[in-house]
């Protein structure tokens, strides 16, 4: 067996025994669901609801003209009880419609149509009008990914999951299979690309048996194993490994004839296309070395983190089991993330709704939080050593803490994707991550004052 | 804000860490050193001790001392202090008088580090410039040493003391009263950190095997002594001169202890390389060419001080700038983002 892989990036541990033989199960409905307008990169949508107003699962609540944005949907019938601005996993509020959850709920009936007889530019307006967008965590809207202005010719089925702890996507390809390759196809087909291949990690080999033998024998489809590596599962590393194509600083894949597509996001454009089904709920990871019931969850947009640790008996405490009562006793839980441990969210606001990007909550005991002070840089080369974009994180890091942001963006702040590499191997614990992101925004400010 | 818990901790990605950190790294420096330590300790008996209780302590002392008086916070618990002061012991030999000791500490960190802005910041590897300090100054100072005649601690006499180094051995011509097999496992003559080189081996490998150094930096220089002492003089290949190079007068402890001194190096894997290629070379012009002693020692310093100049000219392409896959990837109009 042909392992490919990039180079440089980093071993970490993958902590994903607590979740992967978890079968995707779902919970029971919150009392209330909090639906950001804005759950993706782009313009934020318009309410289109006021306060009063009965919803529908599936309703079309929010909306923008602009072409880079999704359209948001309502997760559950209810009536909505508020449209204000609400805390978000970033920790700035964001404009949200909340939905008292109807305790009588009808089973959404999704009108099913024949998706192998739609022309490319009905499966475009049907990913559009669904709401989808990259969920893998950046929530890039699908349907512009899929307007490419120049020809694509691969299409690159994200399997890796390459953050530990997460294994949502690991599920969907073993109880989804079919779902997942018939989206690929229509994600293949809406863009003319005559390749789709499927970059999956070898740490899933049920997940890569599965695939084959769904694709064997289908013309354009193929499974390559992919070496176990972090940050196997970026886009710029994963065309690399996959296809031996470099997508140039500054430059997206389609640069290089490659839209790249993850699990999730295929599964939702199968369901868009065939069931007409948006966006309204997803699968996300419950782990951590404090969560009580680890496992992989179907969950509702809205869906507030406070609500899921409640349904999963919160951290790893037996009474907390028993009564079904949310706890965090803070002697258990020191930390609680959204996303993965590499590039997630840290929390403190369990208020916090679920969104389309949402691959996984984390609940860290207090011994995983490392909280140490950072010293200077000692020059060990580790960083550089590891970067996978081939930057040098000690100078940006030295630049940006002198508050030269112009010399630290001269060392590749700009094309830093944040994965988080250097600062996790840094053995003066470094937060070079934290120094990239101030050079970013420094450098944004200072070309708008320009 | 409702909801809101404080006693969660707040922090930005990434929230997993290696276990690295740069005391466990200096931890793991003075383990890797054990070897030879206790080898020296076993020749040079109470002299070995000696030596290294000093620069050990005096090293603690001046860190202390020039942090406060610099007005910034200990740094004793990195350890770095303990490891330069162990290093310039080794560096030193048996029966150097205490305070030539003391002032090589106070020039390595005091001076080379401290004064340079601490850990991280320092251009020169502490240990070496404190050696190549007191030797330079030797002449200074020969004529105050007698007057700390009465505070010198006698511990009696060790003949293997005054044994001529293997260096010396050969430039004498006297190659014949050496052995190589003795050499490797342990023998008298040099510095403390000179007296075996299997104990120094074992020590870069167990330095290899944690990853806190790579092999880049010792491998070129030991490959390029060999190498250069084979051409230089072709008829010693036989009786094994290549091979006596390499584990006399510190090439392996300079190799895998102080050249790859995380600091003092060149940052990239190709820098590194030149790095060790360099100071391989100047090893040998030092020691065919130029009868200096401290051969190791200069050659190192001297390319500490090329490291900002390796870094420059190995500065690598970013991701992509270098389109490896170009020949794959069908001919394109080039275009800005698709937003
Ligand atoms: S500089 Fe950016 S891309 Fe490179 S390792 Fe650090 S976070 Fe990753
Ligand atoms: S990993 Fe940390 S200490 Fe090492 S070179 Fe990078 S920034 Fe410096």
């Amino acid at each position: 067996m042909s392992v490919k892989t990039f180079q440089r990036g980093v071993n970490v541990p993958h902590y994903k025994e607590f979740s992967e033989g978890q079968p995707i199960s779902t919970i029971a409905l919150p009392s209330e669901v909090i639906i950001p307008l804005q759950q993706h990169i782009g313009a934020p949508g318009q309410a289109l609801v006021s306060v009063g107003d009965k919803v529908t699962a599936g309703q079309k609540i929010g909306e923008s003209s602009a072409f880079v944005s999704a359209p948001i949907h309502a997760s559950v019938d209810g009536t909505v009880t508020a449209v204000e601005p609400r805390p978000g996993f970033t920790g700035a509020s964001v404009e949200s419609v909340v939905i008292a959850v109807d305790l009588k709920q009808k089973e959404p009936q999704w009108t099913k149509r024949d998706h192998t007889a739609m022309s490319k530019d009905e499966l475009k307006a049907a990913i559009k009008d669904a709401g989808i967008v990259g969920m893998g965590g950046a929530a890039f809207p699908t349907h512009v990914k899929l307007s490419p202005p120049s020809p694509i010719d691969t299409i690159v089925i994200n399997a890796c999951e390459c953050e530990p702890f997460l294994t949502c996507d690991h599920r969907m390809m073993v109880e989804m299979t079919d779902a997942l390759v018939e989206g690929a196809k229509l994600i293949a087909k809406v863009v003319d690309a005559p390749n789709v291949v499927f970059g999956v990690e070898i740490n899933k080999p049920d997940a890569i048996k599965a695939l084959q033998s769904k694709i064997s024998g289908e013309k354009g489809l193929s499974v390559v194993n992919l070496e176990v590596k972090y940050p196997q599962g970026s886009e710029k590393q994963l065309i690399k490994a996959v296809l031996d194509r470099e997508v140039p600083p500054g430059k997206l894949p389609l640069e290089v004839g490659v839209v790249v597509q993850n699990v999730a996001t295929a599964i939702a454009v199968y369901e868009a296309c065939h069931l007409n089904k948006p966006v309204i709920e997803r699968v996300l990871t419950l782990s951590g070395d404090a969560a009580y019931s680890p496992g992989n969850l179907m969950v509702k947009i809205g869906t507030p983190i406070s609500h899921v640790l409640k349904e999963r008996g919160g951290a790893r405490v037996a009474e907390a089991s028993k009564e079904r009562e949310l706890s965090l006793p803070p002697d258990l839980v020191g930390k609680i993330i959204m996303g993965g441990p590499m590039t997630g969210w840290a929390q403190s606001n369990l208020s916090v709704p679920v969104v389309k990007g949402t691959s996984g909550i984390l609940l860290f005991s207090p011994t995983m939080v490392t909280e140490t002070e950072h010293s200077d840089c000692v020059r060990c080369g580790k960083c550089v050593e590891h970067c996978p974009m081939f930057l040098y994180p000690n100078y940006i890091g030295q630049y940006a803490e002198l508050g030269n942001y112009a010399k630290a963006a001269e060392w590749g702040a700009i094309d830093c994707f944040e994965c988080g590499i250097c600062t996790y191997v840094c053995p003066a614990n470094r937060p070079m991550v934290q120094f990239v992101r101030e050079t970013k925004k420094e450098i944004a400010a200072a070309k708008a004052a320009k | 804000m409702p909801g809101q818990d404080m006693r969660l901790t707040i922090s930005t990605s990434p929230h997993l860490h290696s276990q690295d950190t740069v005391p466990m790294a200096m931890k793991d420096v003075l383990i890797a050193l054990l070897p030879v330590t206790v080898i020296s300790i076993y020749m040079y008996r109470f002299y070995a001790v000696f030596l290294i209780a000093v620069c050990m302590l005096s090293a603690i002392v001046f860190e202390l001392v020039f942090r406060k008086v610099m007005k910034k916070e200990a740094t004793l618990f990195d350890c770095s202090a303990l490891v330069t002061g162990l290093l310039l012991a080794l560096c030193l030999r048996p029966g150097t008088a205490w305070w030539v000791a003391v002032l090589a500490t106070f020039f390595a960190v005091g001076i080379a580090k401290e004064l340079m802005g601490g850990l991280g910041w320092n251009r020169f590897n502490p240990a070496l410039f404190g050696l190549v300090a007191i030797t330079l100054l030797a002449p200074l100072y020969v004529g105050i040493n007698p007057s700390f005649a009465l505070v010198r601690p006698s511990f009696g006499s060790l003949d293997v003391i005054t044994q001529a180094t293997p260096l010396a051995l050969m430039k004498q011509g006297a190659f014949g009263q050496l052995s190589l097999s003795q050499m490797l496992i342990a023998s008298p003559g040099g510095a403390l950190g000179e007296t075996s080189a299997l104990a120094l081996i074992i020590g870069g490998i167990y330095l290899l095997y944690k990853k806190h150094i790579s092999w880049h930096i010792p491998i070129s220089i030991i490959g390029t002594v060999l190498v250069v002492s084979a051409i230089w003089t072709p008829a010693g290949i036989a009786a094994g001169i290549p091979l006596f190079h390499v584990m006399a007068g510190g090439v392996l402890i300079g190799a895998f202890f102080m050249a790859t001194d995380w600091v003092t190096s060149p940052i990239t894997t190709k820098g590194q390389i030149i790095f060790g290629i360099a100071i391989g070379i100047l090893v040998m012009i030092f020691r065919n060419g130029l009868a200096s002693t401290e051969g190791v020692a200069f050659s190192i310093l001297i390319m500490n001080a090329f490291v900002p100049m390796i870094d420059r000219l190995t500065r690598r392409p970013k991701f992509g700038e270098i389109a490896f896959g170009e020949a794959a990837v069908p001919a394109k109009p080039s275009v800005s983002k698709s937003s």
